[in-house]
This record gives structure tokens, sequence and C-alpha cells, in this order.
């Protein structure tokens, strides 16, 4: 199981958008993830810890190092299938290095 | 004729009688269906949002049971009168999904949006689907107030056009803000953007008269560091709840019951918000890829919610400063009755805030503290409305007594609030609230034109720096 963190403005909408469509995509890619939904301002060093992929929209400036790798997930937002492709392909390079 | 009525209530009534959560199942379910989605995926998402309806009311009464009796004693013993309880965004965002007529203003505003590409009046295609309520609640003030149905859609109809011209004119500032390439399509059509005519008002004083303000700018991610969870739900819950059992002089179990209902009723809004977009999302989904199809590859850019913007941590350190500034207005302002609580943490103030000041701090939170009691009036103001609405769609507990009422105190789009209470009133026939809509609106418009003029200087100054830097 691959630990992901994806955060927006409220935890509600935009992050569970890209919550949804992440384990949809990886799942049909044979990928056991699971992505967390958080209010960026929550974010703190804590809640970054176990979590191997940081899956932001836009880079953020979170006033702390992050040291996993940061894909910017916000072309899933989109909802255009060629535009989000490029993500959930880094995302598998990702998961491929972690296994 | 009378057949036919007859025949259609027979069919109809039960189902109508049946009330708003399983009418919206029933809707949402076979309209995303219609658009493509599976059936138990489109069945799926209705019954999200029959959950989601039924988990807000469930809370909602939660929270104004606890808290009734103890802001009835917080106004005799304080004298001042903030009786509305505060729920934020969520309960709000679900009660207006929770009413047909969103999808009504949701068809008018697709419309609306695919007409003004096809006459290029604008270069962005809104996929929100889901902040369509904002639209919509703005159309069911003004109805409440005694608009009918096609003033309402007229007065929509402006909004909606000028908030897609306003995604236009923020898109460079986005690249500004976000460092992004030309080629990134992010924009937003959101509503909280429409107060930025203001902001600017504001902003071109602030340069006239205390531009040395801006060197005491500071590190807005480091100051969000060392609040740390004390910005969170149910931390603000919590301590509100402490405030208010204090002031209204309670015992302190009850000020620690107040306070720990407070936790758990701010932190379940969200969680239960996150149900009903689940809800929304076959909808988006069909709606994007419908007006995809009759783009034939045109590039647009992509209006989105708001907070592909959030990880500036100026709108989080605006939003903390002006939290305890917030709380100070709303209990010295006249005529405001609403004492913050969910809405408190103001994140439908401060992006508009950081799109017009490019994240000059001090002035985000200058100018948020001088606009802050326009948002605390609109709540005041869309307060019954706001219980109305949450009556009719079932999401309001019987039990309580006469005259409780939920509101929101940072509610976006605020003057558009008072522009729906003065069109609604102007449609009963009263010749004055006819002239003051008249001139709300004309005002509004002007207010935009000088807005967008000040953006489109703005937007040549950077195209200006792009060439130069590629000369």
């Amino acid at each position: 199981m691959i630990k992901m963190l994806t955060a927006c403005g409220a935890g509600v909408n935009s992050s569970h958008q890209i919550k949804d469509a992440v384990e949809t995509e990886m799942k049909n890619r044979g990928y056991d993830v699971s992505v967390n939904a958080q209010m960026i301002k929550d974010v703190n060093p804590d809640m970054m810890k176990g979590v191997q992929i940081f899956l932001p929209i836009n880079h953020p400036d979170l006033g702390f190092d992050i040291s996993i790798p940061e894909i910017d997930a916000g072309a899933i937002l989109y909802r255009m299938p060629a535009m989000a492709k490029p993500v959930y392909d880094k995302i598998e390079e990702e998961i491929k290095k972690i296994q | 004729m009378n057949g036919i009525i007859d025949f259609a209530n027979t069919i109809f009534k039960p189902i109508i009688d049946l009330g708003a959560a399983p009418i919206m199942l029933i809707v949402l379910t076979l309209l995303a269906w219609a658009l493509g989605v599976k059936f138990t995926k489109a069945l799926e998402g209705g019954i999200k949002l029959a959950i989601a309806l039924t988990g807000i009311s469930a809370i909602i009464n939660i929270l104004t049971t606890a808290y009734q009796a103890p802001l009835d004693a917080f106004v005799k013993s304080t004298g001042i009168s903030l009786s509305i309880t505060d729920v934020g965004w969520a309960p709000l965002a679900t009660i207006t999904w929770g009413s047909p007529y969103t999808l009504f203003f949701l068809l008018i505003m697709v419309i609306l949006n695919l007409v003004m590409l096809s006459l290029k009046w604008t270069n962005t295609l809104d996929v929100d689907v889901f902040d369509i309520w904002h639209i919509s609640f703005t159309a069911l003030m003004a109805m409440y107030f005694g608009a009918n149905l096609l003033v309402a859609t007229v007065l929509i109809l402006i909004i909606g056009a000028l908030k897609i011209i306003n995604s236009d004119l923020m898109k460079p500032t986005f690249n500004d803000l976000l460092d992004a390439p030309d080629d990134n399509p992010m924009t937003t059509t959101h509503l909280n953007y429409m107060m930025n005519p203001i902001i600017m008002l504001f902003d071109k004083i602030f340069d006239k008269v205390f531009p040395w303000l801006d060197k005491y700018d500071f590190d807005s991610a480091e100051l969000n560091k060392r609040i740390g969870f004390w910005g969170s739900h149910f931390a603000i819950g919590c301590y509100l709840g402490v405030f208010i059992g204090l002031v209204a002089r309670q015992d302190p179990k009850e000020i620690l019951t107040l306070a720990f209902t407070g936790g758990v009723c701010l932190q379940l809004f969200s969680q239960i918000g996150s149900w009903f977009i689940e809800a929304v999302e076959p909808l988006s989904q069909g709606v994007t890829d419908l007006a995809n199809k009759h783009l034939h590859g045109r590039k647009l850019n992509i209006g989105l919610d708001w907070p592909f913007i959030a990880g500036r941590a100026e709108i989080w350190a605006a939003a903390n400063v002006l939290a305890p500034i917030m709380l100070l207005e709303a209990l010295v302002l006249p005529g405001n009755h609403i004492l913050p609580l969910g809405g408190i943490i103001a994140m439908g103030v401060t992006p508009a805030l950081l799109v017009v000041t490019r994240g000059k701090i001090i002035r985000m939170i200058v100018i948020g503290a001088i606009e802050m009691p326009i948002f605390l009036w609109a709540g005041t103001l869309s307060a019954p409305f706001v219980t109305n609405v949450a009556k009719t769609v079932g999401a309001f507990p019987s039990g309580l007594k006469a005259g409780t009422q939920i509101a929101e105190s940072t509610k976006e789009g605020p003057i558009e609030q008072y522009l729906a209470y003065l069109v609604g009133k102007a449609s009963t026939g009263e010749i004055t609230f006819m002239l003051y809509a008249l001139l709300a609106l004309v005002a509004y418009v002007l207010l935009f034109w000088w807005y967008s003029k000040q953006m489109k200087k703005r937007n040549a100054e950077y195209a200006a720096a792009k060439a130069a830097k590629e000369a």
C-alpha cells in the first residue's frame, strides 16, 4: 500500500477530486494506493509522517521542507483524460521507484 | 388541459411530498445516468447527496440546540444581540444543492458560458460545477425576498457574465502568483473574487496614503506554522465554545459541553461536505465532456474551484489574523446579529485579497478588516432566507424555538447578496426599492468596469515585462 497526501483549500472539493481520480486510476493500473485529502493549512510535518508521495495543486509554501517526492496533481482537475495522464504516469513512475 | 395537470399531479405529487432529499436522489441519479454515467455510479452519487442532507440536518440540530440557550444568555448578559448561529459554508452549500432550482441555474450558467465562448467574449471554460451553488444561493435569495424566477435568472446572468469575464482578467495574476508558465490553463470563476473591485478601490487608496506600511510585511508561512492546530476546525469550535460559555456565565460543566459540541460540529460539517461533492462529481464530468465536445479542441483556460492558489501562505496567514479581528468587530458592529463561529476562518474573504494585493500581507489584513462589516451585515441579512431554505429542504430541526436562525459570517459574494435583496424587494413593486435596485446594479457594473480597466493595465505590464525578458 502506497500512501499519498493531497490538499486544497477546505480539504473538501479539489483534493477529493484528486483523491478519487488517483485511487481509481492507480487501481486500474494494478497498484494498491491510498490518498489522504486534507485542508492545506492543516498539513504539518507530523501529518507527512508515513506519506510516500505528496500530490499538491501547484507548489505550496508550507513553511517546512518536504523530503518525499512531490507531484503537481492540479491537471487532474481539468477533467480531461489527456491532461491528467502525465500526472498519473509520473505517479506510477514514483510508485515503481518505491517498490 | 386540466386532465394533464391532474395526471401530472398524481405522478409527481407523491414524489414531491417525499421531501428534498429523496427528490434530489432521484433527479441527480437520473441526470447523471442520462449524461452517460454508469447507473450504479449515478445512484451512488444520488444516495450520497441524500445522506449528506440528512447528516447536515442532524449536525445543525446538535449545534443550534446546544448553543441557543447560551446565545440567549450571552445577549442578556452583554446586551449585544448576536443570536444567529454561524454554521460556516458546508451546511449552506448542502442545503442549496438540496434545492432542485440549483440544477436549473446550473443549466443557465452552462449555456451562458458556452454562448460567451462562441462569441469570443471569454476564453474560460468553467468546469467548477460544484460552486454553482453560490449563483443558485444568490438567485434563491432574490426569490425569497420577492423576485420571480425570470427576474432572478436575469440577475444571475449579469453576475455570471461578469464572473466569467473576471476569470480572464485575473489569469495573468494567477500565473504570477503561482510562478506558472503561460500554457498553464488554471483560472477560476469563483464568486469570492467578485469582491476584487471593492478591494481594488481600497488598494488604490493604500497606494496613495499608506505605501510605507508594506515594508512591515512578514513571513506568512512562518506565522501559520506557529499557529499550528489552533487554526483547525475542532480547535476553533472548542475555544469559541469556551468564549461563549464564559460570557454567557454558564457553569464549568456547561462550558466544556459547549466547547466539545462546537468542536465536533465544525469538524463534521466539512466531513459531510465531502460526501455531497462526490454526489455532484458525475454531473461535473458529464457537463465538462459535453462542453468539450462542442469546442472542437479550441485552447482555453479552465475555471476551477478557488483553492489552486491555496498553497500561497498569505491566504491562511491573513485568515488567521483576521479571525480575532472579525470577532471583535462582530461584537461592536451596529446592525450585526451574527456571532462568528463556523465561518471564522475567512477563506471566502482572503483569496480575493491575495489576487488584488498580490501577496502584500499587511494590505490583505488591513483591507480585510475594513471590508469585514460588509460580510457580517450580509450574513445577518441572509439569515431568514438561509433558515427558510434549510426548512424547505428538511435540514432544519423542528424542535427549536421560533426565531432561531442560521447563516454564515463570511459567505462569498456579500455584495451579490445585497443585490439579491434589493432586486427581490423591487420586484414587489415598491418604487423606492426599484430605484435602489437600479442604482445598486448600475454602481455594481460601473465599479466592475473601472476594475477591469485597472486589471487590463496590470495585464499589459505583465505582457511588457515578459516581452522585455525575451528580448
